[in-house]
């Protein structure tokens, strides 16, 4: 085996590979680096990496909820109207009823459960496709937020600000850097640094083949020094700033639901739903609850996502949402998910809610106008997706299997412990 | 697993220090944005203009108009639009990136007046002064200035222009009107019907004219939307419940397209034109106006506003105050902003010729 295959094989991805999530990421990074040139350094500067977060991390939350109902095999256009609903609902009960903000978030998500539960009502217990129901709903709630805010816009008080535009205080000695932002940072570099090392001691303890020692610190390394650096960045921010608020929420969503959709059962159902639901009910999986809870939990998510974009904007007003499930859904399938349901990961979609999001900055950091961002943007969703399409009519079953083909090819030396683990369904690739 | 903790908090943290040592010190933040008026900034110096999205010419001739002025008084100028689905969102982006180039000065069109107050905190925390352009900036210190025509004026001359066009036609009254007003959720809408009714209340009250439906409250006036289509269905109701025999004299509109609705509607049921107010200088007005159909329209030339708004930024760049004839009246939520109010122009077709000679596009209609 040579080490360009060891590195390809195990750098990023753990044990199994997905090449499609790859090139997106080498995409980020390629797009970062031209944009920094192009902006003459504006682009990771700072306050811009903190603007970057704060602008799109309402749509990084929309995405990780889709990519779970796209995985599902289903598709969800309310979002953004659930979002503009929900919104104006809590900034009116702060305004009104003078809800305590910490109260009206608790209400906010309830109002998304609620609705998640209707959604999920109609798509797994009546069949209606969520296609369907969800056009409904975006007409639903998008009437329910005029009907209630009247096409007014209503201010939210500075406490709820906190989840949208918030940053985090200024502590402990100083550093010259924000403290919190550090102490984040490292504990991000000890997670990575303790998950190889533990991943290294699982394979040893399973007898499987070990990884290379120099892979593991290259990996280390490469992670670590990432880390460092944007957290450095983030950290060395104007005195005030930090990594925002409403990127920790998106952190630690994004940790969970990854956590959620590779390692617990319930998350494999959803891919087993997603890729033949059929054989996925035969094998026992309740389909009709998968769906209900895939439906109810894009909803909730919508409706934090509608909350933080308020508290964003300091107000709730007939604008918003509007648009939102067009840039969800283009993230996650820029993000290697199929449409068929059943591939896809959180991590993916992150990275191509990330792709946009940089292309977007970038293009405005030049003053390219709106219109023509359009342009680029959806150019740039129907050449990514294009490209895993025309690869699987070449007969390569995709980037992802041709790849992962390569691989097989190498494996059959390795012990059958390690094999069987590595050998997943060709449906259901994840990042490790 | 405490040794593999262990291991890795120790490699973390060597990491996280030898990086930390390279780093370098953070901003302190603004330099005072406060206190910069005295000092000025460079001369060709970046100065963002935020737009809405492209739905009006008016906004198009503002986007045009600010990029050559500001080219020609010597700053670099980035002008933006927002995207015509996501608008506010958008424009929150655009801004925050104008203050990451360093724009000094920072105008903005609002998409939504309440949703950019985290926005232009960020300006001033960067130092950049923040003109709100036409619309007024809610709930925010952050505002240091708004250049707009005077509404109340434009509501004062429609209702004074709706008297003398009735009293041109019939010399004595009581003469019959209907009022109309615009969108409910638009902050403009009842100052223009403020201004006209400040006008037209006296010559009410004293029997002088007459409102025949009685819907002279603001609820019953608005049209949603300012949408056609609702001006000419109220219209309609109007003239089948009320004027079935009696003679309608005229009509306040708030704008030039609900103006033509109510004349289409009146056109429609067969009854003499009446006198119809307007605004916003529309060409279909203009044509209008001049063939004798609506009496009147107001003129705020966009054209003057920006040159006023160009005026403002090259005093910021001087370092001198910008010139400001209203520091009371328009109170946003959270201050009182200073204000530069452009005088608007009524135009009939005695003066429209007079009116729109600079205007290129209007200009010919009027010969």
């Amino acid at each position: 085996m040579s080490r360009l295959k060891d590195l390809q094989k195990n750098l990023f991805g753990g044990t199994t590979s997905n090449a499609r999530q790859f090139g997106m990421i080498f995409t980020l990074v390629a797009i970062v680096v031209l944009f920094q040139i192009l902006t003459d350094g504006l682009t990771l500067r700072s306050d811009n990496l903190i603007a970057l977060f704060q602008q799109n991390s309402y749509i990084l939350i929309l995405a990780i909820g889709m990519l779970m109902v796209i995985v599902a095999g289903h598709i969800d256009l309310s979002v953004g109207s659930v979002a503009a609903f929900t919104g104006i609902l809590v900034a009116k009960s702060m305004a009104d009823w003078n809800l305590p903000w910490p109260v009206a978030i608790l209400f906010g998500l309830a109002i998304g459960a609620v609705i998640g539960a209707w959604q999920g009502f109609w798509v797994a217990y009546i069949g209606v496709p969520a296609f369907i129901v969800t056009l409904a709903g975006m007409l639903l709630f998008r009437g329910g937020n005029q009907f209630i805010g009247n096409a007014n816009t209503i201010p939210v008080p500075e406490g709820f600000r906190v989840i949208g535009s918030g940053f985090l205080p200024e502590t402990g000695p100083n550093t010259g850097y924000n403290n919190l932002t550090l102490l984040l940072g490292l504990a991000g570099c000890i997670a990575v640094v303790w998950r190889e090392l533990h991943a290294r001691r699982v394979r040893r303890e399973m007898n499987a083949e070990p990884i290379p020692m120099w892979i593991s610190i290259l990996r280390m390394a490469v992670m670590v020094g990432v880390l460092v650096f944007v957290t450095l960045r983030f950290a060395s921010g104007r005195v005030g700033t930090s990594f925002p608020v409403s990127g920790i929420i998106l952190v630690a969503l994004v940790l969970a639901y990854s956590f959620y959709t590779r390692n617990t059962a319930g998350g494999r159902h959803i891919y087993a739903v997603g890729g033949n639901s059929r054989a996925a009910e035969l094998s026992g999986v309740k389909l009709k609850r998968v769906n209900f809870y895939v439906m109810m939990n894009m909803s909730i998510l919508a409706a934090l996502a509608g909350m933080i974009f308020v508290a964003r904007s300091a107000a709730s007003g007939p604008q918003d949402g509007n648009g939102w499930e067009l840039d969800a859904i283009a993230a996650v399938f820029i993000g290697g998910a199929a449409v068929s349901g059943g591939i896809g990961t959180i991590s993916g979609s992150i990275v191509g809610g990330l792709v946009m999001a940089v292309l977007n900055n970038g293009l405005q950091l030049m003053g390219v106008g709106a219109d023509r961002v359009q342009i680029i943007k959806g150019l740039v969703l129907l050449l990514a997706v294009a490209l895993d399409v025309y690869n699987k009519r070449q007969g390569r079953f995709s980037v992802i299997g041709s790849i992962t083909r390569t691989f097989r090819r190498d494996t059959p030396t390795a012990p059958p412990s390690s094999s069987g683990a590595e050998r997943e369904p060709a449906k259901t690739p994840v990042a490790g | 697993m405490r040794k593999f903790l262990g291991k890795s908090v120790a490699v973390g943290a060597i990491a996280m220090l030898a990086l930390t040592a390279c780093g370098s010190g953070r901003d302190e933040g603004s330099s005072g944005s406060g206190s910069g008026d005295a000092k000025g900034f460079p001369a060709n110096s970046l100065i963002g203009v935020a737009l809405p999205a492209k739905t009006s010419e008016n906004w198009v001739l503002a986007g045009d108009l600010f990029t050559n002025g500001l080219k020609e008084a010597g700053f670099q100028a980035d002008v933006q639009y927002a995207g015509a689905s996501t608008t506010v969102a958008d424009q929150q982006a655009q801004i925050t990136a104008m203050v990451t180039k360093g724009a000094k000065v920072i105008v903005i069109g609002a998409t939504d007046a309440a949703q950019l107050s985290t926005q232009v905190a960020a300006a001033h925390q960067a130092g950049a002064k923040v003109i709100a352009y036409d619309r007024l900036i809610l709930n925010t210190p952050d505002v240091d200035y708004y250049v707009a025509f005077d509404n109340f004026k434009v509501g004062q001359l429609q209702g004074q222009a709706l008297l003398d066009g009735m009293k041109a036609k019939k010399p004595n009254g009581p003469y019959n009107i209907e009022l109309f007003s615009g969108s409910p959720d638009d902050n403009n809408s009842k100052v223009f019907f403020e201004g006209a009714m400040s006008v037209l209340k006296p010559e009410i009250d004293k029997g002088n004219v007459v409102v025949a439906s009685g819907q002279t409250d603001i609820k019953q006036t608005a049209i949603q939307g300012w949408k056609a289509e609702g001006a000419q269905a109220r219209m309609d109701q109007l003239l089948t419940s009320t004027y079935g025999n009696k003679e309608l004299d005229g009509v306040l509109s708030p704008n030039d397209t609900l103006a033509r609705a109510i004349i289409t509607s009146v056109k429609g049921a067969g009854k003499p034109i009446p006198v119809v107010s307007g605004q916003d200088s529309e060409v279909e007005s203009v044509k209008s106006i001049m063939a004798g159909e609506q009496y009147m329209t107001i003129n705020k030339d966009t054209r003057n506003l920006v040159k006023q708004t160009i005026e403002m930024v090259k005093a910021l760049q001087a370092g001198n105050t910008p010139q400001v004839n209203d520091t009371k009246s328009y109170n946003n939520g959270a201050k009182v902003v200073d204000t530069y109010l452009l005088p608007p122009v009524a135009v009939t077709k005695a003066n429209a010729a007079e009116a729109y000679a600079n205007d290129p596009k209007l200009a010919p209609l009027t010969k």
